[in-house]
This record gives structure tokens, C-alpha cells and sequence, in this order.
């Protein structure tokens, strides 16, 4: 395999010789293990038991795997539940089924058994995860949310984090760009980086990542910056068992430096004991676009251009659309396979995935091929020692579109097309049909022609692997050593053909080779007791030590062709860069300082007659990153709660199936800024220049989040209402923040970071209701909706900080948003605009040039609503999410296809021109409120009709066809293509929101799929 | 036994893997101590130094709009779409910056970082000549920055970059840098001109005595005052200066900022070199020509700033200034022998057949003499006669990477600043063959086959000013010369008479809130 390639490629590198050792040795580790699968099958002799298994409401469950504990001797229930197998009299059944709990029952010499298997989701004796151990949910303080299989959004995603959109109360998912593959905003309980990516830390397995991506980054001659790449893509979503978000301080601090936008644990999917099991999943789909941005078509145009008073000079007497033009029907392809199985002795699952996704744009795509490979050992006798793994290959391939964050007035793929004059064509037809493409002369882009001539491809590949043994020393006493590395590497090659009419790509062209490596690497051992100490009080505690130690560097080579230019052979250029001159060349390389991260913690679980529960979590953090003088930070936290339902005088109140009350408090940290900002640093440029860079501060450390949280857990009427209500208040202090350097300060050196005074509050109410609302044996109905109320303030800034940086035509270094005192973060803060003067055509400012604070970029109330229906053998099931009460700055109808545009030639808004007051197309093009839109939406998210043929002959089992739905429509007046979006406009580092500037469309996907096990 | 072993090998592992001390350690970049163990790092230093002064003084954003969009001779219109930009361009102009301006703040910014550079290789142990070179540099931006705000913050070698600077005002600052230009000049170089050297060192001297009695505190640039000594000195070094013969005048004007201008252009006296095609990372001389050039002119323009006509007609008709083809490597034939270079002015044409050019609206491409602040009606793309002076570099366009040099200091400078010091009250002398009257000096230059113009009959300070104005134009000393003759509150097209704080730039607001030695200029 590829990523196997790419492990013996680390030889080349000294210092990384013994890691490739190591690998190397636990790949051969790995190979032994897989063979020792053979030695553990084993069998018996049998009489036959038969029975039924049912779900909580009597109706039989198919598929449940019934297995004899301790054999392999396994089978699966029918249709109907109903099932048979041979097993001594002895023996006891393990009955096992995704999304159920896992119940054994002794056959006790009976020859029919009978039993119900309650759902996960009901279950409070389910174990969830918690960072370094686990824990039944009835003993949780803190705040987490688990979401499993069942209820993962449905539909193709190329990373996980979309896979939970809309389905925790307090976690926002925006996808900020429709590009497949492309990178999220995740907010977990609102927004509260002034720098970094506000991003949670998620960890796989135990294994926290870096939680940046190893694709470089481009900015593409004249056309800016391109949107960043997932992190999380390298995972096969259809590898995922369960994901829980961590949103407290209670549940969080254990991961304490890293855990101050929340913490998201991926659990990925693990063999069941029983027979070998293959479960198969394909699914194929087409994409087309969501919603459009309407801008004149020819009639319109030639009509706008008497209207405006323009000559016809540029009616070119031709009709296109332009967007047509760059969009495409993207098909979908998704197949993923698993062979699992395993008993006590050991258990094994592995996968392969393989996602093909065209995007909407032309040339565009995303294709993946992923493996997981885990499985678990216990050894001797006593089965004290144990041993896990977990690899995790993965490479995907992107082909991206000239679409970028911030390109200036000649546009951007999107832009071009959105400015394209409807009456021109885009290709010049012949009559011998030797078709050729229409560039213009001047700055005006022809969109199609940009397409063809842009090639832009990047190759990630990813390997994750951990191997954790452990022993048992008794039966409250554990010790486990988890080691895992992360290997990723990512290659972008791109190149401009020169016949396009980019000014500097003109007649030479232009080419990119970019290489990026990050390496993570852990090794943590945790003590785990679990005891009885007093009577009737229980502790559940592990202590641990922890070292991470981060690498990131890259290189990259760029070059214009030699006079006369590439060449139009038809060749990538990138495939032969040296015919460059050497003095149209770039060459860069760097190397960030290694990160080390080193850790001791420990966390206690007292629980008291099972009625009364205190958490108490401590994390001590020391990293490379932070100042001499503030090497380690600590980060406590202690959280309670109390099942009231426990206790005697709710015996009679038969209303509460459930009820708990929680409340913590703790302090987490955040330590995203860059390796190497607390000492005097001395870089290289180019032709043998060298100078100090940064504006060192030995003072620097983390900055810290207080968070208490105050909820409620509740069940009613048997648990067919169940839900939690938080309240919770994080106070955000010692902001990191990239402040200004105090001059004479390096040259170029724009930042220097500090620990600013002043605080972010992020308060609010998050709600969550799952109800049954049918309940039959042949219908059933259920509905979840949860919401978030949020409400943010900045205050103790000693100055304002602006940030949200405009781009396009007329617009440079125009920042329109604010973080200052009394405002909420992210602030829109531009000059207020009062309407179109009539006589003048030109816009009013009733304040002139005073800015004013004239939007709020973050959602007041967010929202997710999820309904289930299952009648006989069909399921259909909706998910919809929304937000309420934020504003979108259009930079696209401001700078891109302003009235303005159709004096130089270019398109214009529709919106622009049907409004009833005349704009002159002379009137100055400026940032105001004008463009503020609200943002407010609902979206459709994914609808799924399924039907459930059940088992098919004496192999095929569970087998399931489905059609989904994605994005079928979103309820907005926003104007842009999707008001779910996040254009990364930051400024120095200090990240801006709600900014839609000619981004990469949203898709609406249908898919057809089918799944079944062998 | 097993147990055992597990406690043996988790102990094991536990200390191969973790227990670290912390220490950050950088793997491609360098520490101060790496800096100072190595060899020759201190040219790499240096390099580094002369380098932070790319983007400051050769794009457009820096010190050519805050020293020359500030005056009457360049604007940067909003044309509908385009150039409105915040309204940056036009607070210079019209003389309403404040301590938000973009401009200013960056302006300040990057004669700072010029400061540090050249001050922090000082720890370095750097020879004589390497101080030298850094010393003069640093007086030079430290000069610039006592020119545009009075306020120069400073450090010492090695001194930590977050506490706050100190800061030397009026005439401190300017003691200083006249102290560390006597300091270094024997020991610097007599060549190249791309390199700090004795006489770029002479002409900063010269621009020192010349504007002390201006620069002297806020109140002096109002009433600026002059004393024979102070002008004798500048005459002295511009003696020196001639005497060394190595300046001359060539038979065309813009030799003097071709491609090849350090090879031909034999007034240049300090220059920032630029090597064709080899990119330091940094904007050149590229933006001069394309922020003034029209989108459907070659290279493509961007379609901002233009001159003011009043400025315009300070020209004759003859003067060869005033604009020229001026035929460049890779240059379109020009069969119409039109001028691509200097003043663009009236209808335009494609320079590879003469033909008509057109605007995007699809209007004869003619360059207005009017023009306006805020463009609105439907000649918004063809107002204003366009202004650059550094021949175009065809070879180099598209990289950006012009082989045209930089120029800071040339000779008709220094004998425009002789010219003026004798005015002012200098002794008149005679060095080289210009004459040894402000007259005769002023005729020189004037009349010589490269600039064509008319022999003036009779002399005087306005008339100098414009003659300076004619010579100089554009090259980022327009400001400092119309608040030396008292001219720079005086209301001229698109900008209203004003109020005497704009004489100097605002201490920029965010440097004002990290430095308490800053103080905000007065009326900010």
C-alpha cells in the first residue's frame, strides 16, 4: 500500500530512523497478530437453543448477533428476531446489536429463550467515553453528548465532523465552503477565539490529533488565498461507532490546554465477538447546486445597459451563463467494507472505504481510499494482560478550483463567473470547429477559460496508528500504556497554462509544487482503579502521565515559465518546472520548532449509593510553546450531580422515570499560537538575508477558560421523553492575542503575542428533547429537537481590535469587523448607510466615514431538529438545522457584482438592478451596512428513505436499500449561495465571521445506497 | 513475574518517552546565540536590513503616497468600483488622515522595523564597514521618520523588544543623526551606489542641515527658520560631493531610472538595487507604473492615481521631463513615438500599432487634466494625466521582479539643495562646472540636452520650488519640500487650505497604545 511506501521513506531522514524502526517493528508485530486470528477458533458439542429477540416495545429485532460466550459458535436472528443455535447447557449467550446494549444470558440446560435489548441511546448504564477512561452515563457530572451510528446524519461526508451537524445542542457545524473536502468552522458553546481556529480538540481512539492538515496551503498567482482542507478527512465516517462531545469544564479539563473550545472523542467501530461478519455499504449519488446567486442574464443586461445610460459597445450580442458554465452534475460513488469478528480471547474489524466525489465546479473532486485495522488481545490465563491496536491508513486526492478566500479584483472562479457579461461568449465557436476560448485582453477573466487552465491537485496521505497494551492487576486495578504516531503528509501541485490573461501568468505561466509533513507522536500511561472504598461510596479514578511531541514542515517551489513561457503542450507544468528561468523562481522550505507537550493529570470519580456523584479532574500542562516563565499550567476542575430519581420520595412520583441534577466548574486552557513566539527568533529570506522575525515574550502562556455549567438530565413517561437542559457561563481571560508590535520592532513582523487583559463571556442555554411519539409495533415516531440559546460580550480591552478583511474591486485593507468592549465578538462595526440618494444616485452615509457598530455576526439561537418514522419495513428520517439572529457580510454583492461592474463591462446583481431607486454605476464602492444581510436559515439538512428487506437466503442478511437527501432546501433571505457560511477573511491571525465572499457553492446531493451483511 | 515485567517495562517507557525539560528548540530558523557563533551572518544581517526597506520605499503604499500624495502633484481618485479602498487614498490627499490610517500606520511601521534591523546586527560584532553601512541606515529611516511625525522611537542593541521604546524628538533626534553621519562617513565606501556609502551619506547630511532649522521642534515646521551655517554646511558637503567627479549628467532625463540605471544613469548617488528578475520577496518599482496605467494599456494598469494639472502645467512644452519614449528592452515598437513614459497625458495608444485605445465603457482612452477626488460621472476611468517615472520593464513585468533600480539620492538633488542653501543665505562657491550662482546652478540643469528647457532670466525661492518640483517629481520628497518653503497648508486642487496639524502624520493610534513614551502630535 501507498502509505506503507511512505513509512520506509522516513529512512531518508536520520532522526527519523528509529521512528521507522519502530513502525516498522510494529507493523511486523501487526502481521503476527492478524495470523494469531487462525489459533483462536475453536468449537464444541451442542444441543440447539432457540428463542426471539425483541426491542423494548416487543417487536422482534433482525440482525442481532447470538454468539456462545467463549466459542465462536455464532448466528444471527431472522426478520422477525427469532433465532437457533447450538450451545451447550452450559453456556451462556451474548446477544449483540448496533445501537442496542450488549445482553448475555445463561441458557441454564432451557431450550427457548426469550429476551428484549434495550436501545443505547436509553440506556443509562451505557458506558460512555470520557478522555482516558470510561464511565456509565448515570455517573456522569459533566456535560457530554453522545451521538452513535444510528444517529449520524446520512448522506455522503468526506470527514466526520459534518456527521453530528445539528445533533448536539451547543456544537455549531458550518461548512465553509461546498467544495467536497473542504474545512468546517466547529464552535462548541459560541465563539470565543480572538486567534487560532477556535477549533475543539479531538481525539481518535485516545489519540489527540494536531488538528491542523497537512495539505498546503496556496496562494495561486493573483487569485488568493484557497480555502484550507478538513483535518479530519483522513477518517472514513463509516468507521465511526459513536462521537461524543465533551462541552464542560468537568468533562474537558482532563484535556486541559488543548480543551478550551471543547473536545470531540471519535470511537471508531470494533469486531464484536462472534462469527466473521463482512458488512458491505455502497451508495451513488449526483450533486447539483443548492441555491444560486442571481445576477443579470443577457436579455437583462442589454436592457441594464440602456437603462444605466452605457453604450452598447458591450452588448457582444451572445447569451450565456456564465455559472452553467463552471458547474458540472458531480457524481457520487461511496463503498466501504468490514470483516469483524473475534471472541474472548480477541476481537478484530477491518474495514476499507473508498469515496469518489465529483464537485459541483468543473474539475473538481475528492477521492479517498481508507483502511482501519484494529483489534484487541487478552493473553494468559488469566486474560490480566491485554493489548489493543488501532491503524488507520488513509490518502485522499482533491482537485481544487482557482476559489479562494481573498482574491483581489480580478477575481476568483466564482467571481469571474458572477462578473462574466452575459452577451459574450465564453468560447468562440468556428466553422471548421476548431472551437477556441474567448480571452479578452485587459483584466476581465473568462470564467470557462479559467477552468480549463488551472490545474490544482493535492495528495494527503495519513497514518494513525496506536498500540496500547495494558494488564489487569485485579479487577480495580489497571495499567495501560498507549504509544501512538501520526503520520501525514500532504502534496499540492499546481499550475496556470499561460494563454489565460492573468496579469503576471500572461504569455509565461506558472507553476507550484508545495510538500507538507506533520508528525504527531504520544505516549501516555494510565492507572485506572475502580473500587469500593467505604460503604456504599465507589471510586472510579485514573491517574496518568502524558507526552505529545508535534512536528510540522514543509517546503515549496514555484516558477514562471521562460520567455516565450511553458508552453501550450497540453502538459502539466508542474512536470517540468526547470524549464523555468532560475530567476522566475521561488524556493521556501520551513521548519516549525518541535512542540513537546508534557502532562500529568488524574481524575476521580466518587459515586455515593449511586445517588450522589463528584467528579474532581486535575491536568497539569507543560509545553515548549509557552514562556520560560510560565512553563506549565494547571487546569482543575470539580463537578457533582445528584440522581434525584434515586432517591425514596420520588418512589411515588411515577412522572420522572429519570431525573439528575449536575453542576461543575474548572478551568481549561488553549495554547493555539505559534511554535517559537517566546524567544527572539532569527529567520532566513531569500538571497542570503537574515533577521530577527518575532517580538519575543518570555511571559507567555496559555489562555484560560472558566466555565461552570448547571443541568439537568431527565426521563418521563418511561423514558418516552427523555432530554437535558444546561445552563452554562464560560468566561474567557489571558486572551492570546496577536497584539501590535511596539515599534522599532522587526521589520515585517506584524504581531506580537500577548496575553491581553480583558475577557469574552459566552453564556447560554442549551435544551435537547428526544421524544417517542409513536410507539406501535408496525409505526413508530420519533422527534428530537434541541436548541441553543447564546449570547456573547467582549469586555477589559484596553483598545479595540479590528479584523474580517474585505476583498475585491475598491476595497483594500478594509477591515469591518471589531472585537472591543460591550460589543459581541466579531462585531460588523462599518459606516452606517441610510439608502440611495434619488436625484444622485449615490449612496447616503448619514455618519460619513465614522464607523458604527451595524451587525452581529453570531447566532442568538441555534437549531436542530431530527424526526424518525418507521412504518412496517420503511424508516424515513429528516434532520434540519438552523440558526436564528446573525448577520452575513455579502463581500460578493459589494465588491464583485456592484452596480459598478457593468461601466467596466462585467455583470451585476439582479437584486441591484430591480431595485426601484437608480444607482449610479459611478457611485463609490465602499464597505457600509448596505451589504449586512441577515442570516438567519433553516436548512434541510438530509432526508433518508429507507426500506428494510431483511435477510435474503441463507447469506445475504440485513439487507437495507435507502435513498438520502442532502441539502434539499434551505428557508432564507440571504442572498448568497448559502447563508451556512464562513469565508476565513482573518487579519493577522485574529479570525473573522459570517463573511460570504465568492465562495465555493453549496450542493444538494441525492444518493442511492444499499447495505447488507454477509 | 509478570507483574514485575509490566512495572519494568512501564518504568522503562516512561522515562525513554517522556520527562522532558521543555526547551523549545527551532530547527530552521536561529536563536540570537546561533546568530552570534556563526561566521559571516552578520552580512546576512545586513542584507536583511537594507531589504526592510523594499516595501517602504518602492511600493506604493508606503512613503511614495505619504510623500507624494499628500502634495499637489498626486492623487488617488475613487473611480466608481475601484480605488475607493476604505477611503485610504483620499484622507492623503485631502489632508484627513488620523492615528487609523492605514498608510500612516504602516509608513511608521516599516521605518521602524528599518531601525531595529539596522540596530540589532550592532550586537552582532559586526567590522567597521558593516557598522557603518547599518548606521546609515539607520539615520536614514530614523531621518524620515523625525520628517513625517517628529517622534523617533529607538532602542539600544539587544535591548528587549516589548518593553517600550524611548523616543528622540525635533531637534534631539536630529543631533543624533547628524552625530552618527559624521560618525561613519570616513569610514564608509566611496562605491557602489547601491550600497550605503560616503556620499549618500553626504547628501543625508546635506537634507539634515538643510530641513534642521524645520524639523527643530512641531512649531518650527510652521515658521521654518534658516541659518548661514546650517547652509553652508550643505553647500560644503555639496562641493565635496562634486568634487569626487563621480556624477555627471547623461543626454536623457530617464536614464537616470531605466532597467539598466545603475549602468547608465550616472547621477545616481544611493540606490536600492533591483536585479532583473530576481525576486527579494518584496514589491519593486512595478507599482509606480501600474497604479498610474490604464487596464487597457500595456502592461495591463490598475487605473488609479494620476497628477493634478496645476502640476502638469508647471512644465513647458519643451521640457524632455515631462515625458519621452523612452524605448525598454521588450518594449512594444511604438511606431507612433508616443510617451510611455513620464507624463501621460490626452489620447492613448496601443504602443504596438498606434491605434486608438478605448476605455472598458468603450470611450476614447483620453487622459483628462481634470480630475477629482471622488469620480462619478461616466469619464470615471479616463481622468487625470498619469505620472511614473521608471521606464517600463517589459522583461520583468509579469514577475514583478523590475530590474529598475530604486533611487534615493541623484545629483541634480544635490545641486538643487546647493541652489537653495545659497538662497537661503549660503555662500555662493563654484565646485564642478555648474555655475556659481543659484541661477547659473538651476540653468545648468535646466538647460542641459537631457532635460531641454529654457534658460531662466531671474530666480527666486517659489520659482525653485517648482523647479524642484519639475526635477524631482515623484520621487517621494514632494511633501518634505513644500513644508520647508511654507507651501503645505496652502489649498490646491482637491484639497482645502488646512489646519497646521497635518504637517505632521499622526503617531499611529495602535502604537500609541502599546508605547506610553509616544506622545499623540499635537491636534491628533
Amino acid at each position: 500500500m501507498v502509505e506503507i511506501r511512505n513509512v520506509y521513506n522516513l529512512h531518508k531522514h536520520p532522526s527519523n530512523k528509529l521512528l521507522a524502526m519502530r513502525k516498522i517493528k510494529s507493523l511486523r508485530l501487526l502481521s503476527l497478530l492478524v495470523a494469531s486470528f487462525l489459533f483462536i477458533q475453536n468449537a464444541q458439542a451442542q444441543s440447539t437453543v432457540t428463542g426471539t429477540v425483541t426491542d423494548k416495545n416487543g417487536k422482534g429485532i433482525p440482525g442481532v448477533t447470538v454468539s456462545v460466550k467463549g466459542t465462536t459458535s455464532a448466528t444471527q436472528t431472522d426478520e422477525a428476531g427469532k433465532f437457533s443455535i447450538a450451545a451447550p447447557g452450559t453456556a451462556t449467550l451474548v446477544f449483540t446489536s448496533v445501537g442496542y446494549s450488549t445482553t448475555e444470558i445463561p441458557v441454564q440446560g432451557k431450550t427457548n429463550i426469550e429476551t428484549s435489548l434495550g436501545t443505547l441511546e436509553a440506556s443509562l448504564n451505557e458506558v460512555v467515553v470520557i478522555g482516558y477512561g470510561t464511565a456509565k452515563r448515570r455517573d456522569l457530572t459533566g456535560a457530554v453528548a453522545t451521538v452513535t451510528e444510528k444517529n449520524f446524519n446520512k448522506g455522503t461526508y468526506a470527514a466526520p465532523d459534518q456527521l453530528i451537524q445539528g445533533k448536539v445542542a451547543g456544537v455549531q457545524v458550518l461548512n465553509n465552503s461546498g467544495q467536497p473536502g473542504g474545512a468546517t468552522t466547529v464552535k462548541i458553546r459560541g465563539n470565543t477565539a480572538l486567534t487560532g481556529s477556535g477549533r475543539p480538540l479531538y481525539v481518535v481512539d485516545g489519540v489527540p490529533l494536531d488538528g491542523r492538515s497537512s495539505r498546503p496551503g496556496l496562494n495561486a498567482q493573483n487569485l488568493g488565498n484557497t480555502p484550507g482542507g478538513n483535518p479530519l478527512n483522513f477518517i472514513n465516517p463509516a468507521d465511526i461507532a459513536s462521537m461524543e462531545v465533551l462541552k464542560d469544564a468537568s468533562a474537558t479539563a482532563i484535556y486541559g490546554s488543548r480543551a478550551a473550545y471543547g473536545v470531540i472523542l471519535i470511537t471508531t467501530k470494533k469486531g464484536q465477538s462472534g462469527v466473521p461478519k463482512i458488512d458491505f455499504n455502497a451508495s451513488v449519488g449526483s450533486s447539483t447546486i443548492m441555491k444560486r446567486i442571481e445576477v443579470l442574464d443577457a436579455q437583462q443586461y442589454r436592457q441594464a445597459l440602456t437603462y444605466y445610460g452605457l453604450s452598447n459597445g458591450n452588448d457582444k450580442g451572445s447569451s450565456v451563463d456564465a455559472l452553467d458554465a463552471i458547474l458540472q452534475t458531480g457524481l457520487i460513488q461511496n463503498y466501504s467494507f468490514a470483516v469483524s469478528g473475534g471472541n474472548e480471547n480477541g476481537r478484530y474489524r477491518l474495514s476499507a472505504g473508498y469515496l469518489d466525489q465529483e464537485g459541483i465546479v468543473r474539475k473538481t473532486g475528492f477521492k479517498k481510499y481508507s483502511a482501519d485495522l484494529n483489534a484487541s488481545f487478552k493473553f494468559l490465563q488469566s486474560k490480566k494482560l491485554g493489548l489493543d491496536f488501532n491503524i488507520i491508513p488513509s490518502q485522499y486526492n482533491e482537485d481544487i478550483a482557482p476559489i479562494s478566500n481573498d482574491a483581489g479584483s480580478t477575481g476568483s472562479l466564482i467571481g469571474q463567473a458572477l462578473q462574466w457579461n452575459p452577451t459574450e461568449q465564453l468560447v468562440i465557436k468556428k466553422s471548421n470547429g476548431q472551437d477556441s476560448l474567448n480571452i479578452k485582453a485587459g483584466d476581465v477573466v473568462n470564467p470557462f477559460a479559467m477552468s480549463e487552465a488551472y490545474s490544482d491537485n493535492s495528495k494527503v496521505t495519513t497514518v494513525l496508528g496506536s498500540i496500547s497494551p495494558y494488564y489487569k492487576f485485579n479487577d480495580w486495578l489497571e495499567y495501560r500504556f498507549l504509544f501512538s504516531l501520526n503520520y501525514s503528509t500532504g502534496v499540492r501541485r499546481t499550475s496556470i497554462q499561460q494563454y489565460i490573461n492573468l496579469a503576471d501568468v500572461k504569455g509565461k505561466g506558472w507553476a507550484s509544487i508545495a510538500n507538507n509533513e506533520l508528525v504527531t507522536q504520544q505516549a501516555t500511561h494510565t492507572l485506572n482503579f475502580n473500587r469500593q472504598i467505604a460503604t456504599s461510596l465507589n471510586l472510579n479514578a485514573v491517574i496518568g502521565y502524558e507526552y505529545m511531541k508535534f512536528t510540522n514542515k514543509g517546503s515549496n517551489t514555484t516558477a514562471y515559465g521562460p520567455a516565450g513561457g511553458f508552453g501550450n503542450y497540453g502538459l502539466d507544468y508542474t512536470n517540468y518546472i526547470q524549464y523555468s528561468n532560475s530567476g522566475n523562481r521561488t524556493i521556501s522550505s520551513f521548519v516549525d520548532p518541535i512542540s513537546e507537550l508534557q502532562s500529568y493529570f488524574a481524575r476521580g470519580v466518587f459515586n455515593f449509593r449511586e445517588k450522589y456523584l463528584l467528579t474532581l479532574t486535575f491536568r497539569a500542562d507543560g509545553s515548549t510553546k509557552f514562556g520560560e516563565n510560565n512553563k506549565y499550567g494547571y487546569f482543575p476542575s470539580f463537578g457533582a450531580a445528584w440522581n434525584i430519581d434515586k432517591e425514596d420520595f420520588m418512589d411515588n412520583i411515577s412522572l420522572f422515570t429519570s431525573l439528575k441534577l449536575r453542576g461543575s466548574y474548572g478551568i481549561t486552557g488553549n495554547q493555539e499560537f505559534p511554535a517559537g513566539a517566546a524567544q527572539a527568533k532569527y529567520s532566513f529570506s531569500q538571497n542570503g538575508g537574515l533577521g530577527q522575525v518575532n517580538n519575543p515574550n518570555p511571559d507567555l502562556k496559555w489562555q484560560s477558560d472558566k466555565q461552570y455549567n448547571i443541568g439537568v438530565d431527565f426521563g418521563i413517561l418511561s423514558n418516552r421523553i427523555t432530554g437535558s437542559v444546561d445552563y452554562f457561563n464560560k468566561t474567557t481571560t489571558d486572551l492570546l492575542f496577536p497584539s501590535a508590535p511596539i515599534q522599532p520592532a522587526p521589520p515585517g513582523s506584524v504581531v506580537r503575542w500577548v496575553n491581553l487583559d480583558g475577557q469574552i463571556e459566552n453564556k447560554g442555554v442549551e435544551a435537547a428533547v428526544n421524544a417517542s411519539i409513536v410507539n406501535q409495533r408496525d409505526l413508530t415516531w420519533d422527534f428530537g429537537v434541541n436548541a441553543t440559546f447564546l449570547k456573547n460580550t467582549v469586555s477589559g480591552l484596553s483598545a479595540p481590535i479590528y479584523t474580517g478583511g474585505l476583498h475585491g474591486q475598491g476595497v483594500s485593507g478594509t477591515l469591518v469587523q471589531t472585537i472591543q468592549n460591550g460589543l459581541p465578538i466579531n462585531a460588523f462595526y462599518t459606516r452606517y448607510f441610510a439608502g440611495i440618494d434619488k436625484s444622485t444616485g449615490l449612496a447616503i452615509y448619514p455618519e460619513g466615514d465614522v464607523p458604527s457598530f451595524v451587525g452581529d455576526p453570531n447566532p442568538e439561537v441555534l437549531l436542530g431538529i431530527s424526526t424518525s418514522l418507521q412504518y412496517k419495513k420503511f424508516n424515513f428520517n429528516v434532520n434540519m438545522n438552523g440558526a436564528l439572529g446573525q448577520d452575513i457580510y455579502n463581500n460578493t454583492l459589494n465588491n464583485v457584482i456592484n452596480v459598478g461592474s457593468i461601466n467596466g463591462g462585467r455583470n451585476i446583481a439582479v437584486s441591484v438592478y430591480e431595485d426601484p431607486i437608480k444607482e449610479s454605476f459611478s457611485n463609490p464602492v465602499t464597505s457600509s451596512s448596505r451589504f449586512i444581510e441577515k442570516g438567519d436559515y433553516l436548512k434541510l439538512a438530509n432526508a433518508t428513505l429507507s426500506y428494510s428487506v431483511g435477510n435474503m437466503g441463507r447469506n445475504l442478511k440485513n439487507l437495507n436499500i435507502y435513498v438520502t437527501g442532502q441539502n434539499l432546501f434551505v428557508i432564507t433571505k440571504f442572498s448568497g449561495f448559502d447563508p451556512e457560511v464562513n469565508v476565513d477573511k482573518n487579519n493577522n491571525g485574529v479570525p473573522s465571521l459570517g463573511i460570504e465572499y465568492t465562495p465555493y457553492p453549496t450542493a444538494r446531493t441525492i444518493t442511492f445506497g444499499v447495505n447488507f451483511s454477509l | 513475574m509478570i507483574r514485575k515485567l509490566i512495572f519494568v517495562l512501564a518504568i522503562y517507557s516512561f522515562l525513554a518517552l517522556g520527562c522532558t525539560k521543555l526547551n523549545e528548540k527551532f530547527q530552521g530558523d536561529l536563536t540570537a546565540s546561533q546568530v552570534s557563533g556563526g561566521g559571516t551572518n552578520v552580512d546576512a544581517l545586513l542584507k536583511g536590513a537594507y531589504n526592510s526597506m523594499r516595501t517602504t520605499f518602492q511600493d506604493q503604499t508606503r512613503v511614495y503616497c505619504l510623500w507624494e500624495m499628500t502634495t499637489d502633484a498626486l492623487i488617488g481618485p475613487t473611480r466608481g468600483p475601484d480605488w475607493d479602498d476604505n477611503g485610504v487614498w483620499r484622507v492623503l490627499h485631502e489632508h484627513k488622515w488620523d492615528g487609523e490610517s492605514i498608510r500612516v500606520r504602516e509608513g511608521f511601521n516599516d521605518l521602524s522595523g528599518t531601525v531595529f534591523a539596522a540596530t540589532d546586527l550592532l550586537r552582532f560584532n559586526p567590522t567597521p564597514q558593516q557598522a557603518a553601512e547599518a548606521r546609515y541606515l539607520r539615520a536614514f529611516a530614523m531621518f524620515m521618520l523625525l520628517d513625517g511625525w517628529d517622534q523617533v522611537p529607538y532602542r539600544d542593541p539587544g535591548e528587549s523588544v516589548i518593553a517600550p521604546a524611548r523616543v528622540r524628538k525635533g531637534s534631539e533626534a536630529m543631533d543624533y543623526i547628524i552625530s552618527e553621519l559624521n560618525a561613519v562617513i570616513p569610514t564608509l565606501a566611496d562605491a557602489p551606489v547601491t550600497k550605503a556609502n560616503k556620499n549618500a551619506a553626504r547628501v543625508l547630511l546635506m537634507k539634515c542641515y538643510l530641513n534642521k532649522g524645520v524639523f527643530a521642534s512641531v512649531d518650527t515646521r510652521k515658521t521654518p527658520a534658516f541659518t548661514a551655517a546650517d547652509m553652508n554646511q550643505v553647500i560644503t558637503l555639496a562641493d565635496q560631493i562634486i568634487n569626487t567627479n563621480l556624477f555627471s549628467f547623461t543626454s536623457n532625463y530617464f536614464d537616470n531610472f531605466a532597467p539598466t540605471n545603475t549602468v547608465i544613469g550616472k547621477e545616481n548617488i544611493w540606490t536600492q538595487e533591483n536585479v532583473s528578475g530576481v525576486g527579494e520577496g518584496s514589491p519593486t518599482v512595478r507599482s509606480r507604473y501600474h497604479s498610474a496605467m490604464h487596464y487597457k494599456q500595456n502592461p495591463q494598469g490598475w487605473n488609479g492615481f494620476t497628477t493634478l494639472s496645476d502640476f502638469y502645467n508647471k512644465f513647458e512644452a519643451g521640457d524632455k521631463r515631462r515625458g519621452a519614449n523612452y524605448p525598454t528592452p521588450g518594449a512594444p515598437p511604438n511606431p507612433g513615438n508616443r510617451v510611455n513614459v513620464g507624463f501621460l497625458s490626452g489620447q492613448q495608444y496601443d504602443w504596438t500599432n498606434d491605434t486608438l485605445l478605448r476605455d472598458r465603457p468603450g470611450a476614447l482612452l483620453v487622459f483628462t487634466p481634470g480630475v477629482k477626488s471622488i469620480e462619478t460621472g461616466a469619464e470615471l476611468e479616463r481622468t487625470g494625466i498619469r505620472a511614473y517615472k521608471y521606464p517600463i520593464d517589459y522583461t520583468n513585468d509579469g514577475s514583478g521582479n523590475t530590474d529598475n533600480d530604486y533611487v534615493f539620492f541623484r545629483l541634480a538633488d544635490v545641486l538643487l539643495m546647493k541652489a537653495e542653501a545659497i538662497l537661503r543665505g549660503g555662500t555662493a562657491t563654484s565646485a564642478g562646472s555648474y555655475g556659481g550662482t543659484a541661477l547659473a546652478i538651476v540653468n545648468y540643469i535646466r538647460t542641459h540636452a537631457s532635460r531641454g528647457a529654457s534658460t531662466l532670466a531671474s530666480f527666486n525661492l517659489d520659482q525653485l520650488l517648482d523647479e524642484r518640483g519639475r526635477e524631482m517629481y515623484l520621487e517621494s520628497w514632494r511633501r518634505q519640500d513644500l513644508i520647508r518653503f511654507g507651501k503645505f497648508l496652502q489649498p490646491w486642487q482637491e484639497k482645502p487650505q488646512d489646519d497646521p496639524k497635518y504637517l505632521l502624520f499622526a503617531i499611529p493610534n495602535q502604537q500609541l497604545a502599546v508605547n506610553p513614551n509616544l506622545q499623540p502630535n499635537p491636534g491628533y
